[in-house]
Order: structure tokens, then C-alpha cells, then sequence
């Protein structure tokens, strides 16, 4: 007796992008929200934030030194008298800005450095894998502490004598030395992991049997690279850019906090702490309100980062 | 399994060298000539004698290529010469020998907190994942990851003088058995803890999902020993292997800590260097720094085959 | 009548969806007497390990007993307390996984593992565990058993690896030996060891034993007694000889037909069912197999129909079909 083949009811709704499977998978997780929200809102207060107060961070009001949070200044003044809400969120765009480039250098080179690791493979693999590991084993502030000090005098004295033949007010901009400094090393030591994600997840496309399937049918490895591999290691690369995001802020203000970062006047929340540690017992508030801001800004990279990372690489646990 | 070992430490030499290369290439070029730097620092009155300046720099050999600068530096470093500093025109052999102690049991100290404190923890949050217990650690330690120790430091410091006045202010260096290592190694170990927690509450929840894990539990075996004989083990594995990353954390967090707590050890050698330029005690440090971390990956590679016996199999095949 | 030592009545177990629990058992029904071996049949995905596993309370996160009772020596299983149940497992009910390679600890010795049950139930010295683990080794046909204790799981072969899965299983003697599509992941010619080994071992210990496998061809001459699940319910449950001559059921006849069977000289076609068993939570009203029945009327779309004794066969025999007995009339 056989059995007569019957047609079996097919489930009915449409396929859900991946994409907009993984945004709904976020939206569901109340951490990652919060953290998108406090992502957004410092973005928000980096483009537009200076504009909006009425102080400018810079102008000095020694009428009105150290004063405590009031209605008239949120976070109150410091010793110069400078209001401090407006210090703070100038200190968010600087923290942004240097986090953002940063981040992007690093995963410039990364993702350059794995994707050529991944692809060819043998020697290559192993001498930028080899480059790779060296990079993540010297200490991240030490490295950036010898670049410092090595290069700091020479691209200042340079920036000096440049303003000297040609007096343009640009070479006179000392701030440019600074972000140039910890712009530069910062990229240079952390693009490792960029590098790392990128190769694993080539070999690992590079593997599977659609893939040799499709080298079978002719494809290319460009069309390869650009139909398997980027859209496999978009979530990866996204979820390690948010991670970067956070860190580089929080060695933003470490630099700026051993007085190698950024400069002031130049407000950032790592001199801010800096400075604030000198006075708090008397004006805690010089203290508290940057540093709980880089508190914020870190948990909610960390919320959006391990939400991200759930939405985008599910492996059913939840 | 010798010769693993031997292979580990024979490719290992290269990168030490190569790391080494690089900071010195940064110090020989960026810094500029040491001889006029001395010069131009010295107190008083020396004139800048470019005739003088020549004699001294060819007799201290700094006129030969650089290649061969490096090799000296080597040769030198091999005999525990690493040059003078150019602050003081102390051996920084002598400054170094005398701030490392200091250091290395602080740090040693702060490893063996982390991993008594970091894998209970990471292991309860893991076994009752997503309860109110689950969430208290994560959330705290997460917390603890938010605070940086330059902010941490000082807010405990003077915290605890307003709790308990009476006591004497916790400051400078008695040894690893003196009460005052205690607020020390508390701020250092809390970025450590923190992402020690993380990874073994993830790797925990890994393995608690693994059919081994079940096969025990079918075998009658109690809970207690559920999680201490078949899920720590496991975990360990992966957790151990970020020994690297930890020794960076807690290389960075020494800078801080030791600063703000007034330890005579590498981390406060490093600012005191980073704020004069004196970089012959930078690039001590930094290839001391290094080396630790190179070290500890060393260890890792030579270690994981006794936590992993698959690794040890595929090994005896090389 | 024989003793009853397992009795199952009326199991249900969801699975936490997004949308709400949905059923993956639908009220099982299901005994095993003293000495008996039972063996579960049925695809992929129709419950028959979680509903095995749902005895020792074993399940996966989200997935969840849902209601009835699971009565082992006059016990419910599903009350007791996590005392009572851990003395329940590996004391008197041993599980045998079906991956032998994942199923046991890669960083632990074979013989660590096969001490623990002996260690927790029978409050063996370590020494002792160790001396009695190496007597199961040969039990279950491990050549140079005393040496293979110090060996890891990946040290073994797949076969090595699943007897050492069995003699953990069978180290405190239990009354029962659950083997959970045992030779799956097993060659052939090593399957057919696997299977001779635990006949021959129930024969010496005097055991129930409960196997589930996909294959009925390979519990044949093994089971006495054959229940067929599908989609989360025993679709019949018969002696094996009669399973085997009148099968009731017209998916129990699928299986039975896509055996390959050297007839004669000629190969017979095989024939395979088509279709597949429904999703958890998109469950047809009535009969779960009249989407795919070649037989299906109206009244199994309308009503579920329930385990009764066939007609024409003995009492045992029992089938979850309206049309069991026309079958039967139409294929005579």
C-alpha cells in the first residue's frame, strides 16, 4: 500500500527580513533600549547641546566661582566660574568626536588587515595574525603614554616652526597636536579585535558549503566577498563597534586625566575629573557631574553593546 | 608536549623583539637627540655647545646607524643596563629594581582577589540566570566596570575618612601585609572583577546548556557538584585564557591607583616620567609592561593543555 | 497481568513560544511492566525523548510539563522532591543520550565519570567507585577496562564511548534503563553490537528498559512491546509480533512500509510518507495525521480519535484511529 503524497498546509505570513528580526529582537530587550535611548541623547547633546545653553563653555564669570546646582546653573560653576552643564556637554562632543574617529581608523585597519588574513591566507595570514597578536599585548596606556611623550615635543616644535614661515593661525592651534596625538595612537592600538572578528568570520564563510558552491557556479571571489562575507559579519562588526564606541570614551578621559589627552581649556570629561578630584570635599559637584556622565555613557555602550549581540547573533538560549 | 612547549617559546622570542623594535624606533626618532635634550634641560647656566654636544654623542656611540643603537640597547638591556634617566641621570635599571617589588605584588595581590572573588560570583549569576540574584551581581559589576579607578580611588579614600575618622589616611607603601594595601587593591581589582564576572557568567550559562551537563544530572549527581565538578571546570578553560587581558586592565589600572594612593611603584614611575619626557623610563616600563603581558600569553599557551585534554591529544600528534 | 513499573497517564508538555505555550505532548498514555522492554517509535520532533526526559525532569529551559502523571513504583515522578528525585536518578532509573561524544564530559577521566553515580548512591569510598567501575567496563565489553579509566571521552572510539554511556547507566542496577536513540550517531555494524549488548545485559540484570529510536527495523527483534508516537500522541501501542503483522494505524504502516525488506529476488519499492507532522501550536483539530492520511475523512478533521483496542486483535493491542478496523478489512 503506498501513500499518496498530500500537500501540507505552508505556513502563510512572509519571511521577516533578518535585519528587521534582529530590530525587533532589541526593541524586546529593556537594557538594550535604555542604552539606545542614552546613546541617542548624548549624540543629540554632542551635535546641538552647546547651542542650546545659555552659557558659553569658555566664558569665565568670576562673580559667580563654585557655585552649587541651581536652577540658573544646572550643574553649577566651577573655579573660574564656567558653567558646568555646558562644560559637561562640550565634553560629550569631544568625547564623541575622538570615540567616533577613533573607532573608525580601528576598524579601517581591522577590517583591511582580517579580510586580506582571511582571504589569502598561509604566510600572509600568519605574519598579520602575528602583527595582530603583538599589538594587543602591549599595554594600551603605555603604549600611549610612550607615543606621547616621543612625538608630543617634535609635532609641537614642527606646528611652531611652520607658524614661524608661513603665520597661519592654524599651525598656532595646539589643539590640533592633541587630537592628532590621541586620535592616532588610540586607532593604532585598537584595531586588533576589528581584525581578529573580520579573518574568523572569512574562514569561517570561506568554509561553508554554499560558499564552495558557489566557486563551483563560477562566482567571483569579489561577489563573494561582498554577497557571504559582509552581510555574515556586518552583525559581529556592528556589536564590536559599539563595545569600541565605549572603551574609547573611557580612554579619552584617561589620557585627558594624566594630562596627555586632550588640553584644556579644551573641555572633556577626563580633565574635568581631573581637575574636580583636586577640590570635591569642598565642591563635589565639580567632581560628580562628569564622571557620572562617563559612568553613563560606558553602561549604556555596554547595555547597547550586549543587547545588539543578542538581537544579532541569537543562538536560542533566550 | 616538551616540544610544544619549546615551539611556544621559540615564536614567542621574535615578538618580544619585534614589540621592542617598535617602541625604540618610536623613542629614536620622535624624541629627538638625548644628549641636547640633557643639555636643554640641565639647571642654570650650561651653554648649548654643539662642538661639546658631538664629542659626547660620539663617545656614548649615538652616532652609529640605528640598527646598531638598537643592538647595543639589547646587549645593554641583557645586562640590566637600561640607560640613564634624563631627569634625574639616575640608572633607571636602579628606578625601576626599586619601584617593580611594589608593583608586582600589588598586581599579584589584585589577580588572585579577581579570580577569588570574580569566578564565585560570574558562577552563581550564571547558574540562576535571569533571576533577582542574576541581575544584582551583573548589574554590580557592571557598575564597578562604569567607575573608572582614577574616580574610584579617590571617592573610597576620602569616604572612608568620613566613616572612621580616627584612622590614619591611606597613603603610601607597607608591604602586601599592611592595611594600607587594602583601599589599593580594592580599586584595582574592580574593573578585573568586573569583566572576569561577565565572561564566566557567559561561559557558565555555555556549558550549563551542554548534554553533559544533563548526563550528570540523569547520574543522580546533587546540584552542588553539578556546577563544581562538571560547569567550573569547563569554564575555566576560556576564562583563564583571558589572563592577557586582565594583566592589561590592572597595568593600566596601577597608573591611576598608585598615583592617587601614593605607592612608590612602576605606575606613579610612568606619570612622573610621562610628565618630565623622560623617556628612557618610559620605554623601560612600556617593554616591561610588554613583557608581562607576552608572558602571561606565554602561560596561557603552555597551560591550556592540562586544563583541556583534547588539546593535549591533538598536541602529541605535532 | 504483570507488575507495572512505569505508568504514564494522560502527559502533557508546552514549549514556551513568543506566542504563548504551545503543545509538543498532547496527553501521553503509556506503561512499562517489570522486565518488559518498551520500545518508542516515531520522526523526529514528535515528543518521544522530552516525554522520557519529562520523567526525571530533564528538560530543556522553556519547555515544561504541562500536566498529568508519571507513576514509577507507585510514585509520582513529577511530585517528588529534589531529593527524592535525585536518589530516582541514576539510582533506580538509569538514561542512557543519544551522543556519546557530547553526552559525556570532555575535561573529566571515563572513570571520574562512571564513579559518580556509584559515589552519590551508594555512598561508595572513591577507591572503591573506581574498582567497581572498572568491573561495568568489562560488564558492557571494554577491552583492558582498568587501564581505559584513566582515558578521556575523546580518547574512545564512538562505540567505546556509548558502552561507557551504558555501564554509567547501569552502575547502581536500576530498575529501569532509559536509552535514548542510543545507536544514532553509531555506525551500522556497531549499532547492531550496542543492541546485543543491552539484550543480553537485561537478560542478566533482570531490567525494564525503555528505547527509543526512529527505526523500527532496528528494535525489532529488541522490544516486546512497540508504542508509536506521532505529533505528541501514541498513535498505537501493540505487542511487537502484532505491530508487525496487523498494524492498525495508517501511519504505523507508513513506517512499517518504508523499511527496506528483501522480498523474494526482487527489492520491493520502498514508499515513504509524505508530508510532515505539524508544527507545535499549529496542531490540527482533530486526528494530527489526517493532513497527511490517505484515508482521512470528515470525522478526523472533526474529532481526535482515542486509544482503543483493535478490533480483530488481542486486548494489547490498541489504536488511536476511526478507521482502524477498515483498514484492516481493506488490506485483507
Amino acid at each position: 500500500m503506498a501513500f499518496v503524497p498530500m500537500s501540507v498546509p505552508v505556513p502563510d505570513e512572509a519571511p521577516v527580513s533578518l535585519w528587521r528580526d534582529a530590530w525587533s529582537r532589541l526593541l524586546r530587550n529593556r537594557l538594550a533600549v535604555a542604552g539606545l535611548v542614552m546613546v541617542l541623547v548624548l549624540v543629540f547633546a554632542a551635535a546641538f547641546g552647546p547651542m542650546l545653553t545659555p552659557y558659553d563653555f569658555l566664558s569665565q564669570n568670576l562673580e559667580a566661582r563654585n557655585l552649587a546646582p541651581s536652577l540658573s546653573h544646572w550643574f553649577g560653576t566651577d573655579d573660574l566660574g564656567r558653567d558646568v552643564f555646558s562644560r559637561v556637554l562640550y565634553g560629550t562632543r569631544t568625547a564623541l568626536i575622538v570615540a567616533v574617529v577613533v573607532t573608525a581608523i580601528a576598524v579601517a585597519i581591522g577590517v583591511a588587515l582580517g579580510a586580506v588574513a582571511g582571504f589569502f591566507g598561509g604566510l600572509v595570514d600568519r605574519t598579520i595574525m602575528w602583527f595582530t597578536d603583538m599589538t594587543m599585548s602591549v599595554p594600551n596606556l603605555l603604549l600611549v603614554v610612550v607615543i606621547n611623550a616621543s612625538l608630543k615635543t617634535p609635532l609641537s616644535q614642527w606646528m611652531e616652526a611652520r607658524y614661524l614661515v608661513t603665520l597661519n593661525p592654524f599651525y598656532r592651534e595646539t589643539i590640533w597636536v592633541d587630537f592628532l596625538l590621541v586620535f592616532g595612537s588610540m586607532a593604532l592600538i585598537s584595531w586588533p579585535p576589528y581584525a581578529r572578528l573580520v579573518r574568523a568570520q572569512v574562514l569561517t564563510i570561506r568554509s561553508r558549503p554554499y560558499v564552495t558552491a558557489a566557486r563551483a557556479l563560477g562566482l567571483t571571489n569579489r561577489i563573494i566577498l561582498i554577497r557571504y562575507v559582509v552581510p555574515n559579519a556586518l552583525g559581529p562588526l556592528i556589536v564590536a563597534v559599539s563595545a569600541g564606541l565605549g572603551s574609547a570614551m573611557v580612554l579619552e578621559s584617561a589620557f585627558s586625566f594624566l594630562g596627555v589627552g586632550v588640553n584644556p581649556p579644551t573641555p572633556s570629561w577626563g580633565n574635568m575629573i581631573s581637575d574636580g578630584l583636586r577640590v570635591w570635599q569642598h565642591y563635589p559637584h565639580l567632581l560628580a557631574a562628569p564622571a557620572a556622565v562617563l559612568g553613563l555613557a560606558t553602561v549604556a555602550f555596554s547595555f547597547l553593546g550586549d543587547g545588539l549581540n543578542d538581537a544579532l547573533n541569537p543562538r536560542g538560549s533566550k | 608536549m616538551l616540544r610544544y612547549i619549546a615551539m611556544r617559546i621559540l615564536l614567542w622570542i621574535p615578538s618580544v623583539l619585534l614589540v621592542m623594535l617598535g617602541v625604540y624606533a618610536l623613542a629614536f626618532y620622535g624624541a629627538g637627540d638625548p644628549i641636547k635634550l640633557i643639555f636643554l634641560r640641565a639647571p642654570g647656566d650650561v651653554a648649548y655647545d654643539p662642538v661639546r654636544v658631538e664629542a659626547i654623542r660620539e663617545s656614548a656611540g649615538l652616532t652609529k646607524p640605528f640598527l646598531e643603537q638598537f643592538a647595543n640597547y639589547l646587549l645593554n638591556l641583557l645586562q640590566g643596563n637600561f640607560g640613564n634617566s634624563l631627569n634625574s641621570g639616575r640608572s633607571v635599571w636602579a628606578m625601576i629594581s626599586a619601584a617593580a617589588p611594589v608593583s608586582f605584588k600589588l598586581g599579584l595581590c589584585a589577580i588572585v582577589v579577581t579570580a577569588l572573588i570574580a569566578v564565585p560570583l560570574g558562577l552563581v549569576a550564571g547558574l540562576n540566570q535571569n533571576t533577582k540574584l542574576d541581575y544584582t551581581i551583573l548589574g554590580s559589576a557592571l557598575f564597578l566596570w562604569a567607575i573608572p579607578p582614577y574616580v574610584a580611588g579617590p571617592l573610597l579614600m576620602v569616604g572612608l575618612l568620613l566613616i572612621l575618622p580616627g584612622i590614619h589616611v591611606p597613603y603610601g607603601w607597607g608591604g602586601v601585609f599592611d592595611a594600607r594595601i587594602i583601599l589599593p587593591l580594592v580599586v584595582l581589582s574592580f574593573q578585573p572583577i568586573a569583566l572576569i564576572v561577565r565572561q564566566t557568567r557567559a561561559a557558565v550559562i555555555e556549558v550549563l546548556s551542554e548534554d553533559f551537563v544533563r548526563t550528570a544530572r540523569a547520574k543522580g549527581v546533587p546540584e552542588l557538584f553539578v556546577a563544581l565538578k562538571h560547569v567550573l571546570r569547563p569554564v575555566l578553560t576560556p576564562v583563564v585564557t583571558q589572563l592577557g587581558l586582565i594583566m592589561i586592565t590592572i597595568i593600566n589600572g596601577a597608573i591611576f591607583v598608585e598615583l592617587v594612593f601614593g605607592l612608590p611603584g612602576l605606575g606613579r614611575l610612568t606619570v612622573q616620567a610621562l610628565i618630565n619626557s623622560d623617556y628612557p623610563v618610559i620605554l623601560a616600563i612600556t617593554l616591561i609592561g610588554s613583557l608581562l603581558v607576552m608572558l602571561s600569553n606565554l602561560l596561557v599557551d603552555v597551560l591550556y593543555p592540562l586544563l583541556d585534554p583534547r588539546a593535549a591529544t591533538s598536541m602529541k600528534g605535532r | 497481568m504483570s507488575e507495572r513499573l512505569l505508568d504514564v497517564t494522560d502527559l502533557s508538555i508546552e514549549i514556551e513560544t513568543r506566542s504563548g505555550p504551545a503543545t509538543i505532548v498532547a496527553g501521553i498514555d503509556l506503561h512499562v511492566d517489570k522486565g518488559e522492554t518498551l520500545g518508542i517509535v516515531g520522526e523526529s520532533g514528535c515528543g518521544k525523548s522530552l516525554t522520557m526526559l519529562s520523567l526525571l525532569r530533564l528538560l530543556p529551559n522553556k519547555i515544561r510539563v504541562a500536566g498529568g502523571r508519571a507513576e514509577f513504583q507507585g510514585r509520582d515522578l513529577l511530585k517528588l522532591s529534589r531529593r527524592e528525585l535525585r536518589q530516582v536518578r541514576g539510582g533506580r532509573i538509569g538514561f542512557v543520550f543519544q551522543d556519546p561524544m557530547t553526552s559525556l564530559n570532555p575535561v573529566m577521566k571515563i572513570g571520574a565519570q562512571l564513579s559518580e553515580p556509584l559515589i552519590y548512591h551508594r555512598d561508595m569510598s572513591r577507591a572503591d567507585a573506581w574498582k567497581r567501575s572498572g568491573e561495568l567496563l568489562r560488564l558492557v565489553g571494554i577491552p583492558g577496562a582498568e587501564e581505559r579509566l584513566h582515558s578521556y571521552p575523546h580518547e574512545l572510539s564512538g562505540g567505546m564511548r556509548q558502552r561507557v554511556m551504558i555501564a554509567a547507566g547501569l552502575a547502581c542496577e536500576p530498575e529501569l534503563l532509559i536509552a535514548d536513540e542510543p545507536t544514532t550517531a553509531l555506525d551500522v555494524t556497531i549499532q547492531a553490537q550496542i543492541v546485543d549488548l543491552v539484550k543480553e545485559l537485561r537478560k542478566r540484570l533482570g531490567m525494564s528498559v525503555v528505547w527509543i529510536t526512529h527505526d523500527l527495523a532496528l528494535i525489532a527483534g529488541l522490544a516486546d512491546r512497540i508504542c508509536v508516537l506521532y505529533a505528541g500522541t501514541v498513535v498505537e501501542d501493540a505487542p511487537v509480533d502484532q505491530l508487525f503483522a496487523t498494524p492498525g494505524h495508517p501511519y504505523t504502516r507508513g513506517l512499517l512500509a518504508s523499511i527496506p525488506r528483501v522480498s523474494g529476488s526482487t527489492m520491493a519499492r520502498l514508499s515513504s510518507i509524505g508530508g510532515t507532522p505539524p508544527e507545535p501550536g499549529r496542531r490540527p483539530s482533530g486526528c494530527a495525521f489526517a493532513p497527511r492520511c490517505p484515508l482521512a475523512q470528515e470525522v478526523c478533521r472533526q474529532n481526535a480519535p482515542a486509544l482503543q483496542p483493535m478490533q480483530g486483535s488481542s486486548n494489547a493491542h490498541r489504536v488511536a484511529c476511526h478507521f482502524a478496523g477498515r483498514l484492516m478489512s481493506e488490506a485483507a
